[in-house]
């Protein structure tokens, strides 16, 4: 009776518009995923048990959608009421039957030559509002499709491509408006995060990332550097409708790894910035690495979590960073509450008692090279965390690698690498990474299962006591959520880049993860629970 | 005549060899090539020596400009996506640091080759030319590839920088395996010794010393250690003199592939 009162609710529901209060209220809808990370609280926790410890290791495979490339397939599908949304490499689109996998639609966007993407033709999905779904593109505009036919409604540009700007994110939804950033900082571009009308493509805000002459913030720029200065916005942020703010994180300076001629802070690189969603008006900023030199953008998902801090209810915003540490802030006002490392670093000893990095004298790049840890890809990236409200703890797909950094000084021309170094894994260290249950609260490690070589794929928890995650060798693999001990693993052919997600049709628990140029759903075979 | 006529049109306008576009190649060289072929250019772990003015494709200008551009089939070398004037700076730059240093091998090829074959059995483990053992890396086109100080130290020293194995074309930001000592044993005590071929968190794939294929679960193991250092015997003064050590090096860089 339940099933069937559950089966009608979706079947009535087909189609529908997704609109703010569901985005507000999406964990109340666990067979969608109507956000990047899942909520505005961006857990990319499912409250979904069907699949659980019980019976993970009978999951089978369901359906396999070919994007028709291969490359990175980074996106974080959304699921409206049993159609499946996805973007693929070089801006493919397309929208599926979430059961079978068959195609509805696919769109892709003509995109012109020479577009600067340091890391890949690559797209990490969409954001959906009423009956449209948002893509950020590669050559720097934001459009809108229909979401029923793949339509195009509109399509406005944010910068020029020729300079190097681009973007890979999944847009946010905030009330009526599209919020990206952009990505570019190897190439000197000045970073932003945009607000468009989600009904007219028009630009309703910028806040500039890298401060002008007369704001404040220039002043930690020496010279002219502001003018090439990156700090780009490249990652979806977080939202928290009560304070009304967005929590953005930014990326490395320009040049990545050559501070000679920035010397000073370089604000608002590597930092969280809180925005107030409707003016775009800076309320407060952190910066986790002022005056970086290894290339640690700090565009990881902000997690945010209202729980107890030694006695007192406080807003956190969690943060496992690339640079190794592993912060939580009170997210009203950026007050540093702690950080401690999950991960080998050697840049810094420690952080002080307002988070400020106390550097290690000689970890900047040499001529001949310093051996830094973490590498320039980081302790982690952009992939998803997972939060799960069951185990408090936060699950992190880590990297362990270090590098040999090497300065060069470089000049800046348009459009081209501004990257002011060589960095290569240091000679004679293997290479790794591990899938890590860190307690944000205490900052110590649970549980850890190690991977083979550095991870690029994120995170998902679930009610169902699981923890998924994939490895670069192609291994998707469900954790027990308290041990770590593997429940079931499934080899899928090709590296891991994205974060998987739960949804549910008719009843029944999915679970979809990209690999190669696939996407691939699981459940549990049928009548089996 | 064509050609000639059509060089500036196809590969661009040459820059002066400048001490500017000398400068400006120096930077590029160290951002986009030093990986392989050093921060001297002198030749790292992937790539040959540039500075010994030794051109294996072509010693011309507009050679060095298309190995650049267009890569080296059937090589590590690949294409670059440069801007023409980059390119010309590039090929200033190797100007500048060719001719710099002299090849001081010495030694004779034919005695190389008969100690790679004879004495000391390296074609065991090695393949040459379609012939040969599996366990180490095909030295078919060694010395096009690597610099002979390379070639020198990975015979005194092969731990000292391990080479490369399998690179997975699906991992984009992969480090390819190394030709490290891996040492397993199984739950059931078997102890093996070997290379792995591929290995994840699940499963590993070892060639062992009797160039036996073994397929192994690592729930089915009790240990993988890797011991960070090469199979490879480390060819020591006792095992090999001097000049057995330079004709053994004339042998291997005198390999460059042209049996095939």
């Amino acid at each position: 009776m339940r099933l069937f009162t559950v089966v009608v609710l979706c079947t009535g529901l087909l189609g529908a518009q997704v609109t703010n209060e569901r985005i507000l209220n999406a964990a109340s809808e666990p067979q969608n995923w109507l956000t990047y990370s899942g909520t505005y609280q961006s857990w990319r926790y499912s409250t979904l048990d069907q699949i659980n410890t019980g019976n993970a290791a009978k999951l089978a495979l369901q359906w396999v959608f070919q994007s028709g490339s291969l490359g990175q397939f980074e996106t974080t599908p959304l699921v409206v009421d049993g159609i499946l949304y996805g973007t693929g490499q070089d801006n493919r689109a397309f929208a599926l039957d979430a059961v079978t996998g068959r195609a509805i639609w696919r769109y892709q966007r003509g995109l012109p030559d020479k577009i600067q993407a340091c890391c890949g033709m690559v797209n990490r999905g969409f954001a959906a509002l009423g009956n449209r779904l948002f893509m950020a593109t590669l050559d720097a505009h934001v459009m809108a499709l229909d979401s029923k036919t793949g339509n195009v409604v509109w399509d406005v540009a944010a910068a020029d491509y020729h300079s190097g700007y681009v973007f890979s994110l999944a847009p946010l939804i905030v009330k009526d408006k599209v919020i990206v950033g952009i990505s570019g900082g190897e190439y000197g571009v000045s970073g932003f995060v945009d607000a468009y009308s989600a009904e007219t493509g028009k630009r309703l805000w910028r806040f500039k990332t890298v401060p002008g002459p007369g704001e404040p913030g220039h002043e930690t720029w020496a010279g002219d550097s502001w003018k090439t200065g990156g700090a780009p916005a490249w990652l979806t942020g977080s939202y928290d409708p009560a304070l009304n703010l967005i929590y953005w994180p930014t990326g490395n300076p320009s040049p990545s790894d050559y501070g000679k001629d920035r010397t000073g802070d370089n604000l608002y690189s590597n930092s969280m910035l809180a925005l107030d969603a409707d003016t775009g008006k800076l309320k407060w900023h952190f910066q986790f690495t002022p005056h970086d030199l290894h290339d640690y953008d700090a565009t990881q998902v902000p997690v945010l979590v209202d729980a107890d801090w030694h006695g007192e209810p406080r807003k956190l915003l969690i943060q496992a960073n690339r640079n190794g540490f592993l912060y939580v802030l009170d997210r009203t006002n950026g007050q540093f509450l702690s950080g401690k490392a999950f991960a080998k670093v050697t840049w810094a000893k420690e952080l002080s008692a307002t988070g400020r990095p106390i550097l290690e004298p000689g970890s900047e790049p040499t001529e001949t090279g310093t051996h830094t840890c973490p590498g320039a890809l980081g302790a982690t990236n952009w992939f998803s965390p997972s939060y799960d409200p069951q185990t408090r703890l936060l699950y992190v797909s880590s990297s362990v690698e270090c590098d040999t950094f090497t300065a060069n000084a470089q000049k800046y021309h348009e459009g081209h690498d501004f990257i002011g170094s060589v960095y290569v894994p240091a000679k004679g260290e293997k290479t790794s990474g591990a899938m890590r249950a860190l307690d944000p609260f205490t900052g110590e490690k649970k549980w850890e299962f190690p991977y083979s070589s550095p991870p690029w794929g994120g995170a998902l928890s679930t009610a169902g006591g699981l923890v998924f995650g994939g490895d670069s060798e192609g291994n998707f693999i469900a954790f027990d959520a308290r041990s770590g001990k593997v429940l079931w693993h499934m080899q899928l052919g090709a590296a891991i880049y994205s974060s998987p997600i739960s949804y549910s049709v008719a009843g029944r628990q999915y679970v979809s993860i990209p690999a190669g140029g696939a996407l691939f759903t699981f459940a549990l075979p049928e009548g089996a629970n | 005549m064509v050609a000639i006529c059509c060089w500036p049109v196809a590969y661009g306008q040459q820059v002066p060899a400048s001490a500017a576009a000398v400068r400006e190649g120096a930077s590029l060289f160290r951002g986009n090539c030093s990986p392989c072929h050093g921060l001297d250019g002198a030749g790292g772990g992937r790539g040959p020596d540039l500075t010994l003015g030794r051109w294996i494709h072509g010693g011309a200008d507009a050679d060095i400009f298309r190995t650049i551009t267009q890569g080296v089939a059937g090589t590590e070398m690949p294409a670059n996506s440069f801007e023409d004037s980059e390119v010309w700076s590039l090929v200033a730059y190797l100007r500048s640091i060719s001719g710099v240093s002299k090849p001081r091998i010495g030694g004779s090829i034919k005695a190389g080759q008969q100690l790679f074959f004879g004495k000391e059995k390296c074609i065991a483990c090695h393949m040459v030319g379609g012939q040969g053992g599996h366990l180490g890396p095909d030295l078919s086109r060694v010395g096009a590839a690597r610099s002979a100080a390379y070639l020198a130290e990975s015979v005194r020293e092969p731990s000292k920088e391990l080479s490369l194995g399998y690179v997975d074309p699906n991992n984009h930001y992969g480090i390819p395996l190394e030709y490290d000592t891996v040492l397993i044993t199984t739950r059931d005590g078997r102890k093996l010794k070997g290379v792995a071929k591929n290995e994840d968190a699940f499963s590993v794939q070892l060639l062992d010393e009797n160039d036996q294929m073994h397929l192994l679960l690592k729930k089915d193991l009790a240990e993988v250690r890797h011991e960070e250092r090469s199979l490879m015997p480390a060819y020591t003064l006792d095992m090999l003199s001097d000049s057995e050590w330079r004709d053994l090096l004339a042998y291997l860089s005198s390999l460059r592939g042209e049996s095939f």
